[in-house]
């Protein structure tokens, strides 16, 4: 291979990831100018916690669909779980702990259910979790005998609603949550530097010095930026902590553990996976689960936003996320896609959801709009997979 | 035949699928440092042999000796420990995952914390690749980025992953050009000079002369001659479809 391949190589290789990111950049610029209070602290904030549920499907979601399957079924499991929650909290007053753990232990078990019959029995896992779509939907409103169930209050409520302010002071803004987000900045050019190292010690073609300096400034920037609008509306969202602690630990499980490493293989090629001494059923067992419990993390978090529990809640949640995979670069037929890039393809709809509500948006344009965003991203998936494949 | 043990023997195995006879009392020995070619025409059940030795599937009849000892293969790791390793005809390769992650695929290393010690395994990768005298760009390439040959080469590097003893490859060649064909051969060679005893199932008779040193027939599910691997086409040929 010659350098003018090569290059072109790592063009086509990240043109999915970066397109995704540009994308994002100018959709958010776009919201921007036509709405000035789009990008005003209070708004940011807002986005946050209205998506975080669906950022935290997402995860999940990723995993699923690269290793092959999908699943139907969260947005009932977010339902679900959230309604034992409430039952344990609300009807029987419990303390808001066991009402976490209640609703832990359930998306786990629903997890272990559906898992149970992707993996030993053989059912794919659009049927599988189709029939769970139903079975915990139905069983939700058994839970909460068809009525809602409110008000939490109190620290269950602050899960999704709590801010951490003041911890360090500031005049007008926290220094803490500052102080978070240069941590997570220093973090992030460590790794970058260290990937950048690694790749000059293996002979393989980096981004010139100046390019890498101006990049990493540019997203340390951009991510001050954005704390300090956080810093000067409410203060650091619990909420952001959580999914910023699931997205840090869910992309070193995807691509620096053994089991991340299986879960590609398993979607790549399932029978060399096999063959290769990979326990596919163990591998798509344990995806399952994982799923559950985070759909039962997000059923938390949704219904402290909530402040309740409703039998409807949860509803369409799970295209949501599926959606975020797409957008992001998962692939259709399975073996591809990040954690990272279904965050982003997460938050490209929740941009879109929340920059359309404030121009006053009707529902249906809206539905319409994501509709076609999600096609174009599979679109261009495909055309740019054809081509790489025609270039060689 | 020489004294020495072999280092893979299989005695009267046989294997059925229902009513059908797919091995029949099949005999096969395999020393160190020697590439044995199993030929025959299609569904003369080389690929049930090939799969039988690698652990995927079981004999129905018959013992599998390694080293002189009496094994029972029941999986594919199972024979992975035992020192066999295999390349099957067309699933050998995740495609979406890169080079080092292919030649490690369900033996990673891990370094302390049970994370995926990739800095080692792309040095060994490297190490193998070199051993071969393969030539790819980048063990960080994705499969999906390479040729068919190179695939193929990527492959037969992940059998020498935790030292067997034994390869066995499954039409290696059926899907590539010439080139790559010969490369593909070389990689053989290489893997008998490393010591490995080496089983070639292959359709084309060219690529078998060409490296093999014993030529073992089969014909319908039974051992149908062994040939000495410069014995001429005609005979092997008229071995094969039931001429002789």
């Amino acid at each position: 291979m010659n350098a003018i391949d090569s290059v072109r190589d790592i063009l086509t290789r990240n043109m999915r990831q970066s397109g995704i990111v540009i994308a994002f950049i100018a959709i958010s610029v776009l919201f921007a100018v036509l709405n000035p209070n789009f990008l005003s602290p209070g708004n940011l904030t807002n986005i946050v916690l209205q998506y975080s549920y669906i950022l935290i499907l997402a995860i999940g979601m990723v995993m699923i669909i690269v290793a092959g399957q999908i699943d139907l079924s969260v947005g009932s499991v977010v339902a679900l779980t959230g309604a034992v929650s409430a039952v344990v909290v609300v009807r029987n007053g419990m303390p808001w702990y066991v009402g976490v753990i209640a609703a832990l232990v359930v998306g786990a078990l629903v997890g272990v259910w559906q898992g149970f019959w992707v993996a030993y029995v053989g059912i794919p896992g659009f049927i599988v979790t189709l029939a769970g779509m139903l079975l915990f939907r139905g069983l939700t409103f058994l839970v909460l005998d068809n009525a809602s169930l409110s008000p939490f209050g109190g620290i269950y409520q602050d899960i999704a609603n709590g801010f951490l302010n003041g911890l360090l002071g500031g005049y007008g803004f926290d220094v803490f949550t500052l102080v978070v987000f240069a941590i997570g900045v220093v973090g992030y050019a460590i790794g970058q530097w260290r990937t950048r190292q690694g790749k000059i010690a293996y002979q393989q073609t980096v981004e010139s010095m100046p390019l890498f300096v101006v990049k990493l400034l540019a997203v340390a920037a951009l991510v001050m930026w954005f704390g300090y609008q956080l810093s000067i509306s409410r203060g650091l969202p619990v909420v952001l902590i959580i999914l910023a602690v699931l997205i840090i630990a869910y992309t070193l499980i995807t691509q620096k553990s053994v089991f991340g490493r299986h879960v590609y293989a398993v979607g790549g090629n399932v029978h060399a996976a096999e063959l290769s001494g990979v326990k596919v059923k163990k591998i798509n067992f344990w995806i399952f689960v994982n799923m559950g419990v985070l759909a039962s993390v997000a059923g938390i978090v949704y219904s402290s936003r909530m402040n309740g529990a409703q039998p409807g809640a949860g509803n369409m949640f799970e295209l949501d996320a599926i959606a975020a995979c797409f957008i992001g670069g998962a692939s259709t037929t399975g073996g591809v896609g990040r954690v990272g890039g279904a965050m982003i393809g997460g938050l490209i709809m929740a941009v879109m959801s929340n920059g359309m509500q404030l121009m006053g948006v009707p529902q249906s344009m809206q539905q319409v709009v994501k509709g076609l965003v999600l096609l174009l991203a599979v679109a261009f998936d495909i055309y740019n997979k054809r081509r790489a494949s025609v270039a060689r | 035949m020489n004294e020495r043990i072999p280092l893979l023997a299989l005695r009267e195995v046989s294997r059925y699928f229902g009513a059908v006879e797919a091995l029949v009392d099949v005999d096969l020995e395999v020393h160190a440092h020697e590439v044995v070619a199993l030929v025959g025409d299609n569904g003369a059940g080389k690929s049930t042999l090939a799969k039988v030795i690698a652990g995927v599937l079981a004999p129905s009849t018959g013992q599998v000796e390694i080293g002189g000892e009496p094994v029972s293969v029941s999986s594919p790791s199972v024979a992975n420990h035992l020192g066999v390793a295999s390349v099957f005809q067309d699933l050998a390769v995740c495609e979406n995952l890169d080079v080092t992650a292919n030649v490690f695929l369900g033996q990673e290393l891990r370094s302390r914390g049970g994370m995926l010690h990739d800095g080692e395994m792309e040095t060994e990768t490297r190490r193998l690749l070199d051993h071969l005298t393969v030539r790819i760009p980048s063990v960080r390439t994705p499969l999906r980025h390479l040729s068919a040959g190179q695939r193929q080469a990527v492959a037969i590097a992940r059998t020498l992953i935790g030292s067997p003893r034994i390869v066995v490859l499954d039409e290696p060649t059926a899907a590539l050009s010439v080139a790559q064909t010969a490369e593909v051969l070389t990689h053989i060679e290489r893997l008998r000079e490393l010591g490995l005893g080496v089983i070639l199932i292959s359709h084309n008779l060219n690529d078998v002369r060409a490296v093999a040193d014993r030529v073992e027939v089969l014909r319908h599910g039974r051992n149908n001659g062994s040939f000495p691997g410069s014995e001429p086409h005609e005979t092997i040929l008229a071995a094969i479809t039931g001429a002789i």
